[in-house]
């Protein structure tokens, strides 16, 4: 037995060492990742003073103007960071560090802001965009000139830096159209026998709480996004398109009283499940069963252009190319359902879908402004937030 | 011819002692044995075994037996020697002893009639038959030369046992640094006692709570070096080891990340980090060589221990100074680069003494994460490292009287241990310094208690997303308590043992994840009856009324803390008890002050603000027991069962992370934008714990002690929910069996294994497409089997002793589902003492 115990000392006599522990990635699924990482520097010239607040956007995904996307992550520079002993005058450039931790896979697009008024928060549709005085900035690719598209790789995890510049000469002008329905009415009915929709809505400041929309506009202007000198017209009704977009978007039930339909995580992606309509053939007028994907519901709406085509055009037809604030617009909605899932291809339906639908304004600097919103009464005091009754306006189809 | 105790006893002195797996039970199944044959008329085999059990164990009584069958064979001279040696331990009975020597004397020349010995030293001593003739000269002289030689045999006998247990065989008068001022020995000679159950040393038969000891010895034989490990073997016990030296710990269900429901005691002093509602295992200053045994209470303690002592009370005894081997040694070496060493060092004589330093390291079981990601970084210089200590630790302790005692201690670790935090928050480090100082004095039926706890050092996560807000900190800990306890003893329709006391504590705490230092005066008091009704029937009532101040936003508030415990003893071997008892658990700082913003994970500008509540209501357990114990010492084998039903009320949870009011959206303190908020509230669920436990010790043979345990639990909840996170977490079955084995030819083996089954553990995570919405999910952890064994040698007559040890040899598991892959591992121990 002593020969036993000999033969164990030895053997663990043997085992010892210094080798360090395994790895193990717990259940804890953050350790399942191997996720990258957004840094770099950014760079400011100009007077603006305030945090600087940079959004991560999946590039396939662009936010407003070009898209509905929303950012995947965001980062704050604290102020002190950037501008810590610099007199109002100076004029930089600032530079200080940020970083986009646990970037997962894919392409992204970096954008941001100095928040010179302090008033943005990320969590609410009324208080989650830029206003007049904030200036804005971006990744810029600096040989196209446009936004720089952040390839991080699925084979390796990886650093990449990415310099974010801010200049004064981007600051935006106006605040956020913020908007309600000229007439007070709290909500429009839309039927399919009940023709087009024709109502006004007015910009309306609001200075309330933690909202700051003091000098509401519409800006219109022309698109020309291929800047051939002439007004673009995708639809092909003959008539210019023109800033600003307007959307009427099927909401969700209740329950997600500000949710659009089928996107009840608010994320700007469709669920995987949800409400599926039958389509119609434009061309036949046959019907196209539901095909089990959930659809993205919106009526078909627009602006009035009688008054506004003056505002937006040259005499000979070119686009102006600077746009004009007004502090109305002209709605007209007409009873048409569309499946926009697919933004190349919308697709109308058989019918009216039953429900809610809220109205959001688009202009071109990619500001947006939605009605129903978590002012609305009912909803505002679930976040803190002032109600304003205005703001609970609402399309219906009964 | 040579009587065959004498033969015995002299034997013992010419060989190499033999030493027994669990002497308590040994000592016990000789003495049984012992007592058996005298009652049988065998008095001459009878004295054999109980001096074979003195010799494993000295304990005056025994003396006194082996006197009584001495005169009852009627050899006065041999009585009047035990019945001196008794004297000499100054028992409480030395007037009615030394009678009786001096009647034996006086009739010393007549031969002496036979008494049927009693099984245990009896209140008054025997009275002297009628002499029934004379003896002549020559069997005088043979008896005297009998008697010096017994004398002498005696003496060595003693010497032999002190040389391995460094205590003389007399009554201790240890000082009250040992928890109670009592060394467990009782009127009934290796009767298991215990005195965390009622703060008095009594019969672990007759204890109002489920009890389990852990001796001194089975834990050096185990070869642990974590204690917590050492706690698998405790029914109803749920050890959880998320790291090597990150473990949590709970009795019946409840466990969880920062397990917070069981009090942990060093010799009567909280262990147990209010601030936390944890015990940093790591950070003990004294290290498992110093201890004499460990007590473990399962179940309510409340009504003794006040807050905290909820689901069960942790008492580590350490050895009394003066107590022991004068110095030890031990290295430790293995690998995961386990390294380390301690010396102790024991003796005085008035004024004793036990200084103890040591050190100890070990690497983690598994890291979370490689070196040189982009997307996380350790935040600790040695991200290896799981475990570091260095200690120190010395107490001294005086005794002018029997009655009056002083002791004062004084302790400091300085650290480097794994803590598994709360809810969004992983694995954290602590590097700091725990210390403690203590003074104990008996004065009579009144003792008192003062110490200072204090900790301090920096904290974090151990791993951090890279660019994301760092949450290192760094705190300060200081508790200072002060506690009176009276204890006196009367007769009124039967016998009470009545304890009452009175206790303060400060506690005050710096710490940068709360708003500010936070501070707290409390303050409790507590009675307790024991009243023997008859001589079987013992009903104890106890009372603990606990008051916590005003504090932020709250008034005081008292918890009450009931126990009655009704226990009928069957016979001497068996007894049966039934107790009704609450508990409580005061909401910690950390649950009434914190105020952390942690990141979002992946979203750097936002954080999920945490938030403690003063308006908390502690814990609440109501529970009842029924227990049985008993015993056949003449075979060496011990059981108990329990059964119980728990009440478990107002649970301290995290809430789900709220929206805040969009005015505090913006947080200037950590420059982000606040998710949420998440407080730390009462749980509105009650939740039952029903369950049963059963344990058995058995020493099968010389050297041999077989070791098992087994518990069933099922936890309910009346929540509508159908996840119940308490519920899934318990696992339903656990199974503890052991064997130790000292061979006489001076190797031991040891070998132990516990098994827990599956359970579902609900945890609170991101999702990792939407960092921004945060919800609990299910996480199954699949069975595991926890097997520990040790080969040892003794050399030197047990001078030295070395031996191989490994741990975790089982498959490799965790043990929570974010915790690390608990692993093998193997090191050499070499214990010296000189």
């Amino acid at each position: 037995m002593k020969a036993l115990f000999a033969a164990a000392l030895v053997f663990s006599l043997g085992l010892m060492g210094c080798e360090p522990p395994m790895v193990y990635s717990t259940a804890d699924r953050r350790q399942n990742t191997a996720l990258s990482r957004i840094e770099g520097e950014v760079v400011i010239t100009g007077k603006a003073r305030g945090a600087v607040v940079l959004f991560l956007f999946d590039a396939t995904r662009p936010p407003p103007p070009v898209g509905t996307g929303r950012p995947v992550s965001l980062t704050v520079v604290p102020r002190d960071d950037v501008f810590a002993g610099s007199n109002a005058n100076d004029t930089g450039p600032f530079v200080a560090r940020y970083a986009f931790s646990l970037v997962p896979p894919g392409k992204y697009t970096v954008r941001g802001f100095i928040d010179t008024n302090a008033d943005f928060v990320p969590w609410y549709s009324v208080t989650s965009e830029v206003n007049g005085g904030d200036v804005g900035g971006a990744a810029i690719d600096v040989a196209t000139g446009a936004s720089r598209v952040i390839d991080v790789s699925a084979e390796q995890p990886t650093v990449v830096d990415v310099p974010v510049s801010f200049s004064d000469t981007a600051t935006v002008t106006v605040d956020r159209p913020a908007f309600s329905e000229s007439t007070g009415n709290p909500t429009i009915t839309v039927t399919a026998s009940g023709g087009n929709k024709v109502f006004d809505i007015n910009a309306t400041p609001l200075n309330t709480g933690i909202v700051h929309e003091g000098k509401p506009a519409f800006l219109v202007k022309a698109i020309d996004d291929n800047k051939d000198g002439v007004p673009d017209d995708t639809n092909g009704d003959g008539l210019p398109d023109v800033w600003p977009k307007i959307f009427v978007r099927k909401l969700s039930d209740l329950d997600n009283p500000l949710a659009d339909e089928n996107d009840v995580d608010r994320n700007g992606v469709l669920d995987a499940n949800g409400a599926d309509y039958e389509h119609v053939n434009p061309l036949t007028g046959t019907t196209i069963p539901a095909d089990g994907q959930p659809d993205a519901v919106v009526l078909a709406a627009g602006i009035d252009l009688t008054d506004i085509l003056p505002l937006v055009l040259e005499p000979g037809g070119a686009p102006k190319p600077q746009p004009t604030a007004v502090a109305s617009l002209h709605i007209v909605m007409k009873p048409l359902a569309i499946d926009v899932s697919n933004p190349r291809a919308p697709a109308p339906l058989r019918a009216l879908p039953k429900g809610r639908y809220a109205l959001t304004v688009m202009q071109f600097t990619g500001q947006t402004w939605r009605v129903p919103n978590e002012l609305a009464p009912g909803v505002s005091e679930r976040f803190g937030l002032p109600t304003v009754a205005s703001q609970a306006f609402v399309i219906q189809v009964p | 011819m040579r009587r065959p105790h004498l033969a015995l006893a002299l034997a013992l002195l010419m060989v190499p002692g033999f030493a027994f797996a669990d002497a308590r039970s040994q000592a016990k199944k000789y003495f049984n044995q012992g007592m058996s044959l005298i009652n049988d008329g065998r008095y001459e085999e009878g004295i054999d075994r109980l001096l074979q059990a003195y010799d494993i164990k000295p304990h005056p009584n025994v003396l006194f037996n082996v006197a009584r069958a001495y005169e009852s064979l009627g050899r006065p001279g041999l009585a009047i020697a035990f019945y001196r040696r008794y004297a000499e331990t100054e028992p409480g009975d030395l007037t009615q002893v030394n009678a009786a020597i001096a009647r034996l004397e006086a009739a010393l020349p007549k031969p002496q009639p036979a008494v049927v010995a009693e099984p245990v030293r009896p209140a008054e001593p025997a009275k002297p038959e009628p002499s029934r003739g004379t003896v002549d000269e020559a069997t005088m002289a043979r008896l005297q030369t009998l008697a010096e030689r017994m004398e002498s045999a005696l003496s060595k006998i003693e010497a032999t046992a002190q040389a391995t247990a460094q205590k003389p065989p007399a009554v201790s008068t240890e000082g009250p640094q040992r928890d109670e001022d009592d060394d467990g020995l009782t009127e009934v000679p290796y009767e298991e006692t215990v005195v965390t159950a009622s703060r008095r040393a009594q019969s672990t038969l007759e204890a109002p709570n489920a009890t389990t000891i852990i001796t001194g010895e089975e834990i050096r034989l185990s070869g642990a070096r974590s204690l917590p490990e050492l706690l698998r073997r405790v029914p109803g016990a749920d050890v959880m080891a998320m790291g090597v030296a990150s473990y949590n710990l709970s009795f019946r269900g409840f466990n969880q990340r920062v397990a917070n429901k069981v009090l942990v005691l060093i010799d009567g002093r909280t262990e147990y980090q209010d601030f936390l509602g944890l015990t940093l295992w790591g950070s003990l200053p004294v290290g498992l060589e110093e201890i004499e045994r460990i007590e473990v209470i399962r179940g309510p303690g409340s009504a003794l221990y006040g807050a905290n002592a909820m689901l069960g009370v942790i008492n580590i005894i350490t050895r009394a100074p003066g107590k022991g081997s004068a110095a030890e040694l031990t290295a430790v070496a293995g690998n995961s680069n386990r390294a380390g060493g301690s010396f102790v060092a024991s003796g005085g004589s008035v004024f004793k003494y036990r200084a103890s330093a040591g050190y100890e390291q070990s690497d983690k079981f598994s890291r979370d994460y490689d070196d040189g990601r982009p997307d996380v970084q350790s935040n600790v210089e040695h991200d290896t490292l799981g475990l570091s200590a260095a200690r120190a630790n010395v107490v001294a302790t005086v005794n002018p009287s029997k009655d009056v005692s002083v002791s004062v201690s004084g302790g400091v670790n300085r650290f480097f241990t794994e803590i598994y935090a709360l809810g969004l928050l992983r694995n954290y480090f602590l590097d700091g310094v725990n210390g403690y100082a203590l003074a104990d004095a008996k004065l009579g039926p009144l003792k008192l208690k003062l110490f200072w706890n204090h900790l301090t050092g920096s904290t974090g996560p151990q791993y951090s997303a890279i660019g994301q807000r760092s949450l290192l900190t760094v705190l300060e800990s200081n508790v200072f308590d002060g506690e009176a306890l009276f204890q006196r003893e009367f007769k009124l329709l039967g016998t009470h043992r009545l304890g009452a006391g009175a206790s303060s504590r400060l506690k005050r705490l710096s710490w940068g994840y709360l708003s500010g230092m936070k501070q707290e005066l409390h303050a409790a008091a507590f009675l307790q009856d024991e009243w023997r009704i008859i001589e079987r029937l013992l009903l104890t009532v106890s009372y603990r009324l606990d008051y916590r101040p005003a504090v932020e936003g709250a008034g005081p508030t008292f918890a009450h803390s009931p126990r009655v415990s009704l226990m009928w003893r069957v016979n001497a071997s068996h007894a049966v008890r039934f107790s009704f008892s609450t508990a409580f658990r005061e909401p910690t700082f950390l649950e009434s002050y914190t105020d952390i913003r942690a990141p979002v994970p992946g979203i750097n500008g936002a954080s999920v603000l945490t938030q403690g509540s003063t308006t908390l209501n502690p814990e609440r357990l109501t529970s009842f027991e029924l227990g049985y114990r008993g015993e056949l010492g003449s075979a060496g084998l011990t059981w108990e069962v329990a059964l119980y039903q728990n009440q478990v009320s107002d649970l301290v949870v995290l809430s789900a992370v709220n929206p805040v009011p969009a005015d505090q959206a913006f947080d200037e303190r950590s420059q982000s934008y606040l998710l949420g908020r998440s407080t730390f509230t009462n749980d509105p669920s009650s939740y039952a714990a029903r369950g049963g436990e059963v344990g058995a010790t058995w020493a099968a043979v010389d050297g041999l002690d077989l070791r098992f345990s087994a518990a069933l639990q099922n936890i309910s909840s009346d929540a509508a929910t159908s996840v119940c996170g308490p519920c899934s977490q318990a696992p339903t079955f656990k199974l503890f069996v052991g064997a130790t084995y000292r061979t006489p030819v001076d190797l031991d083996f040891s070998i132990d294994a516990a098994y827990t089954t599956a359970t579902v553990w609900v945890e609170r995570e991101p999702d990792p497409q939407d960092p921004t919405r945060i919800s609990n999910l299910q996480n199954p952890l699949p069975a595991y089997a926890v097997v520990n064994a040790r080969i040892g040698y003794r050399l030197l007559k047990d001078r030295v002793s070395v031996a191989v040890v490994g741990t975790q040899l089982a498959q490799p598991h965790a043990e929570h589902p974010f915790g690390n892959l608990v692993n093998r591992r193997v090191f050499a121990t070499v214990t010296v003492k000189p």
